[in-house]
């Protein structure tokens, strides 16, 4: 195909998706003459091109198109659902020949004939509608040949004063953007991330230079730069799959007999390419679902004291690193004992096991293979190839999915997508003598077991290792015995040692790692599936220091393990009635306990905490202070916590640094006990809001007044200084 | 016998020489066609892989690819060596892959009119792996088949027995 033609498909293919999206847009107001006008424009501009090059079939079926967007623009026919129906056939008609002259060269043999017949009778309806209207200039019209019929459909329809606007304005598009090939992209994603793996070792190896160490910063930030930009390159608004669910819910509404209303949020959300494309899929077989099984009909949605029309809402938005892509409808939800029953009848699960899983659980079934619970099959979906095939999709990518059901209230799919696959934060841990990469995504948190602490820290029932993480029982995995073969490692104990926690698509555990090293940004290079077969690598990178290292895979360690997937949520979250409310209005703080009373900061203000040696603290006349790095940090200690300290060998103190305006204050307490989210309290007999006190695990807990910290005096200052 | 007569081992055809690069594994010579040989890299310690099968010699860097290397040794039945191997890479329908080996020893030209194919008297596990051999004037030179060596191939022998 020559470079002519592939630009005419490419462009084609943009106008019919505009011109798709108008017209779903057009069927809610039918009368919007700047809708009507990009339509038209579509259409006008696949006409005149084909005509140039020579594509008689797309020229005469567009052609027949045009003739009635021309009419509608001139107000002489009204779009009725019917010609909507007609115009999407139409597109439905150009695309299939521009498949056909992208994938062969060709238009193909197909008959249009037919749609070229209904789109010349959807003109004369509205002559029977309003006679005197119409009927004037039809027959002279009908009598022109078409080519005098559609100089004069352009004539009238593409207004002087319209045409040169719309004109300049795809003039400019075109000059400050360029068409760039998928694969050079790609090219240069591979080599940047090349240069982010020469970057790491060129800062390693220049550490201890202080003449290298302005360059390979320079170079560092560079890279960055440089990385972000190309990864920008391949970004794509999601509006692009979004695009197309306005269309599919129309026709499904229609074939299904169902009320449904879109509403799309987000959609300039980027994604990278690659991953958009691969959650087309997903998102596409989330709303037939939906549709299909989530909506009732618009009689049983009144009997349930619902408004008949449903509402559909797609929302896409940027968390961190990672898109949170919400299906949500308000039908009829899941119902928990249906899945349980049809669990047990697919022999997916036994009985006694159903009976032990909490609701949370059970939802998640419904994401195994081979399960529907459609209880009749319908051409939309329901062939038992469903939920499994979306979650395997997203998760091939790196993403997650969750989903939350209330009976009677709806059901919400969340599909949580990673940004980049290239590149990801990861954690170098070691084990077995060798470095292995663990990706920060599943980590939640790091707890170091010292080495006399060890035999006391590692519970054990029988053969299976446990870990008590604030009260709660973590089931334990040690890196050494996964990796060795069966009989080789020992019990794993003694020796210090780190307990990463992870949460892999809802299954808890820590993973038990010898040392670790410092965090990396690292490279995904692909591992021959004869490795991945393993079930323990999701791929191989090479680090900073030039050796390579192995992805460790969390979720495919957990499934090996047979770690099973726990409700804890709910139990963190003991009303999930209430649990929207805590994450709108509560802050997070972080509870802690000062010399036996629980006190509470407001974890956005935490900074790090650090556990120092008591002679570290100096005083500034009366006042306690730390000396950090050339700055100092006066340090509130209320609880006498100093004094207390020090009457012990070598005693430390915990203090937890904290951000106060643009100042940073200590805190001295005895312990750091949690994170938990806060509930605020009103006064009672006033709507105002208590200070200071925030409800944390239904207790009331005094939230420490950082702007109370006395600041530290100039001259106090100078005196240290001296 | 057809499965033997892969065109690496009949090289450029019978009227024509023959190039193949001769390598020591475990003190025997074997010869791979040096048409299928992308590059060789020197000396170096692939990284191991826990609880691979036992034909990865391990992982190794090549021009940002992170390749699985697999060890001849271990498809010969012979123990692995501790100390760092020479790497060939090859290239196989699916990408490159390496190839541990002893020692790399010279490139021949051999004249393809010496090619023998496997007598059939040799074991099924040297059978799946060898092309034939070169009668050579110092003996007989061995050839490694090198699509039997790639390793999604030799995984899915190992998951099928």
């Amino acid at each position: 195909m020559d470079e002519l033609t592939r630009e005419f498909v490419i462009e084609s293919q943009e106008g019919l998706d505009r011109m798709e999206r108008c017209l779903t847009e057009l069927e809610e107001r039918p009368g919007e003459m700047a809708l009507l006008a990009e339509i038209f424009r579509s259409v006008h501009t696949i006409k005149g091109t084909t005509g140039f090059l020579g594509y008689k079939r797309l020229e005469k079926l567009a052609h027949a198109g045009e003739n009635l967007l021309g009419l509608l623009r001139e107000g002489k026919l009204e779009a009725t659902a019917a010609i909507i129906t007609g115009l999407l056939q139409l597109l439905d008609g150009l695309r299939l020949i521009l498949q056909s002259i992208d994938e062969t060269g060709s238009e193909g043999g197909g008959e249009d004939g037919a749609l070229i017949a209904l789109l010349e009778g959807l003109q004369t309806p509205v002559a029977a509608a309003s006679p005197l209207a119409a009927s004037a200039p039809r027959p002279e019209e009908m009598e022109a040949g078409p080519d005098e019929r559609a100089a004069l459909v352009e004539k009238v329809s593409v207004p002087e004063r319209e045409a040169p606007r719309a004109r300049s304005g795809t003039s400019t598009a075109a000059e400050s953007s360029l068409r760039v090939d998928v694969t050079l992209l790609n090219r240069m994603m591979n080599l940047v991330g090349e240069l982010v793996l020469t970057r790491n070792q060129v800062l390693q190896a220049t550490a201890l230079d202080p003449k290298m160490t302005m360059l390979s910063r320079r170079l560092d930030m560079v890279t960055a730069d440089l990385r972000e930009a190309v990864m920008r390159a391949r970004m794509q608004p999601v509006s692009h799959v979004f695009s197309k669910m306005p269309r599919m819910v129309r026709d499904l509404s229609q074939a299904l007999d169902k009320r449904v209303r879109l509403e799309m949020e987000g959609q300039e959300t980027e994604l990278d390419k690659s991953l958009l494309e691969a959650i087309k899929d997903p998102l596409i077989h989330a709303v037939r679902n939906a549709m299909d099984h989530g909506f009732e009909t618009p009689e049983a949605r009144r009997a349930a004291g619902k408004e008949a029309e449903g509402t559909l809402r797609l929302r896409a938005v940027q968390e961190g690193s990672h898109v949170i892509v919400d299906v949500s409808d308000d039908g009829a939800g899941i119902s928990v004992e249906k899945v349980r029953a049809k669990a047990i009848e697919r022999g997916l699960i036994t009985a006694e096991h159903a009976a032990q899983l909490s609701e949370r659980e059970l939802l998640q079934l419904i994401f195994l293979p081979g399960f529907s619970t459609a209880s009749s099959i319908t051409n939309v979906s329901g062939r038992g190839v469903g939920m499994d095939v979306v979650r395997t999709n997203v998760e091939k990518i790196g993403g997650k999915v969750e989903i939350e059901s209330k009976a009677g209230r709806g059901t919400t799919l969340r599909l949580r997508i990673p940004l980049t696959l290239a590149i990801i934060p990861a954690l170098i841990v070691r084990g077995v003598g060798q470095s292995f990469a663990l990706p920060q995504g599943p980590l939640s948190e790091l707890v170091h077991v010292l080495p006399e602490e060890t035999k006391g820290a590692i519970e054990w029932i029988e053969n299976a290792p446990l870990f008590r993480l604030r009260g709660q029982l973590l089931p334990l995995v040690f890196l050494e015995r996964l990796l060795l073969p069966a009989g080789a490692a020992g019990r794993g104990e003694g020796g210090e040692c780190f307990i990463a926690v992870l949460d892999a698509d809802g299954r808890n555990y820590g993973l038990v790692v010898d040392g670790l090293a410092d965090p990396e940004e690292i490279v995904v290079k692909p591992l021959s599936p004869a490795l991945k077969e393993i079930g323990l690598y999701s791929g191989a990178t090479v680090l900073g220091n030039g050796d390579l290292a192995l992805i460790l895979d969390p979720g495919a360690i957990a499934v090996r393990a047979g770690i099973a997937l726990s409700g804890e949520d709910e139990r963190m979250h003991p009303e999930a009635e209430a649990e929207p409310d805590l994450r709108n209005t509560g802050l997070e703080y972080l509870l802690v306990e000062v010399a036996g009373r629980q006190a509470a900061v407001p974890l956005c203000d935490v900074l790090r905490i650090e556990q120092v040696p008591v002679e570290r603290v100096e005083y500034l006349g009366q006042r306690p202070v730390l000396h950090f790095e050339g700055e100092l940090l006066p340090v509130e200690d209320a609880g006498n916590l100093l004094a207390e300290a020090r009457s012990r060998p070598q005693g430390r103190l915990v203090v937890v640094v904290c951000r106060d305006g643009n100042r940073q204050v200590g805190v001295a307490v005895s312990h750091v006990l949690d994170v938990t989210a806060g509930r605020e309290l009103m006064e009672a007999g006033t709507s105002q809001q208590a200070d200071g006190v925030t409800l944390l695990k239904e207790r009331v807990t005094e939230v420490v007044q950082l702007g109370a910290v006395a600041p530290l005096q100039a001259e106090s200052l100078a005196e240290v200084a001296g | 016998m057809t499965d033997t007569m892969h065109p690496g081992g009949q090289g450029k055809g019978t009227a024509d020489c023959v190039e193949v690069c001769a390598v020591e594994v475990g003190g025997a010579r074997f010869g791979i066609p040096i048409a299928h040989i992308v590059e060789i890299l020197g000396l170096m310690s692939p990284q191991p892989v826990p609880r691979s099968p036992d034909f990865v010699g391990g992982l190794v860097h090549y021009r940002g690819d992170v390749l699985t290397a697999v060890s001849a040794r271990q498809l010969l039945g012979m123990p692995p060596l501790r100390v760092p191997h020479a790497v060939l890479v090859l290239e196989g329908p699916a990408g490159c892959f390496g190839v541990q080996v002893d020692v790399v020893k010279e490139v021949l030209m051999i004249p393809g009119s010496a090619f023998e194919p496997n007598p059939c008297t040799l074991e099924d596990r040297h059978k799946s792996l060898f092309a034939g051999a070169y009668k050579l004037g110092d003996g007989l030179l061995v050839m490694l088949d090198p699509a039997r060596l790639d390793p999604i191939l030799l995984a899915g022998h190992a998951t099928a027995a």
